[in-house]
């Protein structure tokens, strides 16, 4: 409960950055997408029924962030977090740089979902377009923001003195990926 | 059977979590114009906050404009330095005021001229997606602000609300793919639908017959539902006719000023 009342506020902070501190600072091209990092260490960390849950919520307080039909995202996020729940026991879910692709991959997936499911079940005009034409770049960005809070979250544990505890990020250090 | 659905408990549940949350999104389409009350409870918890950022951010903004990069400018005298500051945070204080002012006489002025209520507001936030363009206000149902109102700046058409909370209503901006607006070319009325483009705005549906001049000015027809007639749009930016085909293809840019919206009004319906 604790953990999931966590991940909710990280989601609440997530948007409240995303929504009016992004928008002073950058282009919409130049916007990352904090919540995939979100869902990709919510299903390297939580069960499927926990993280599952959580995913949706996540998904449904974005929907409201961005005005989008309520479920949206909920859906996207949730068959994203097992998608990559799926392919995550198959990978060294320690190396950052893997985790760094995952938020890359995981962004094309959301993105690719939102698009479909826009174009084939919502009347959203031609976003769909838009989704798709801005989908490298974001990837991009969004995996440049990952990597960035891995450097922040490596940096920060050297300063506290060893690994920290978080599944993921356990050997999060230079020594344990040679 | 018992053994077999220990098995494969997590895919039955994750199945089961997938159909959930599909039956609530399909369900939620066909209320897309109504607020629910998780995202009345949301919007509402996350006003404070997005107040205080805008609030705090305003008066960074003016501190940094007026005070802070002047600090590098005077060395040799102490004193006069400090009283130079001073003045040129008050001076820096007072124009912003004075922008302000004039921003919300025009506001009154523009309210005049169409002679209908409007609620005054300030834009809080934008979109958390860079695909959707919207924006956040600081009024809600408290104010009389509801979905379906038009939002203007006296600059032009800004969108219509679709979400409202009790104390905030979310923008649907008309530069956003999900737009439409009826309108019509001002010189030669021609008619036609406005739909949002990202940054920019197409007039589709415009015959390709019809003379249509960059630096035309596109006005709301009024035959929409939301908008009142005559309110500016934009202006064309770019007109190009094919050899064939029923339309020619019309980009407009539009009049309002989306990347420095701060204050705008929403128009509502006066009390029987």
């Amino acid at each position: 409960m604790k953990q999931a009342l966590t991940f909710v506020l990280l989601g609440f902070g997530c948007a409240l950055v995303q929504t009016a501190v992004f928008p002073r600072f950058l282009p919409p091209l130049a916007r990352p997408e904090l919540f995939m990092i979100l869902i990709v260490f919510l299903s390297i960390s939580q069960t499927a029924l926990r993280g599952g849950l959580i995913a949706w919520l996540l998904g449904l307080l974005v929907d409201v962030f961005a005005a989008q039909t309520l479920g949206l995202h909920g859906l996207v996020f949730l068959v994203t977090f097992f998608l990559i729940k799926l392919t995550e026991r198959r990978l060294n879910t320690e190396s950052s740089l893997l985790l760094v692709l995952l938020v890359f991959g995981g962004t094309l997936v959301v993105r690719g979902m939102t698009a479909m499911a826009l174009l084939i079940l919502d009347e959203a005009g031609r976003n769909w377009q838009i989704i798709l034409g801005q989908m490298a770049t974001q990837a991009f960005m969004s995996a440049l923001a990952a990597a960035v809070a891995l450097l922040v979250v490596r940096w920060a544990c050297r300063r506290a003195g060893g690994p920290t505890g978080l599944p993921g990020l356990r050997y999060l250090d230079s020594r344990y990926e040679k | 059977m018992r053994e077999l659905l220990r098995k494969f408990r997590p895919l039955i549940l994750g199945i089961c979590l997938v159909v959930a949350a599909l039956f609530l999104y399909s369900a939620n389409l066909r209320k897309k114009d109504q607020t629910s009350f998780f995202e009345q409870a949301v919007l509402t918890l996350a006003a404070p906050f997005l107040k205080t950022f805008d609030l705090a951010w305003e008066r960074v903004a003016a501190g940094w404009e007026g005070y802070l990069w002047l600090v590098d400018t005077a060395q040799d005298n102490e004193r006069l330095r400090e009283e130079n500051l001073l003045l040129k945070a008050e001076l820096e204080n007072l124009r912003e005021i004075r922008l302000t002012n004039e921003r919300l006489r025009e506001l009154l002025e523009f309210k005049e001229e169409f002679s209908l209520s409007a609620v005054p507001a300030r834009v809080i936030a934008a979109d958390s997606t860079t695909w959707s363009r919207t924006v956040l206000l600081d009024k809600g149902t408290r104010s009389g602000v509801r979905e379906g109102l038009p939002v203007v700046t006296p600059a032009g058409v800004v969108g219509r609300v679709i979400k409202a909370a009790p104390g905030e209503a979310r923008v649907l901006l008309i530069t956003d793919a999900a737009s439409a607006v009826a309108s019509l070319v001002q010189r030669t009325r021609t008619r036609g639908v406005c739909r949002g483009r990202g940054d920019a705005l197409m007039l589709e549906f415009a015959l390709r017959q019809e003379d249509v001049q960059v630096g035309d000015r596109v006005v709301t027809s009024g035959t929409g539902g939301v908008f009142p007639k005559g309110l500016l749009l934009g202006e064309v930016a770019r007109v190009e006719r094919g050899d064939f085909g029923l339309f020619q293809t019309v980009e407009i840019a539009p009049a309002a000023d989306f990347s420095r919206l701060e204050e705008v009004l929403v128009l509502v319906e006066d009390e029987p």
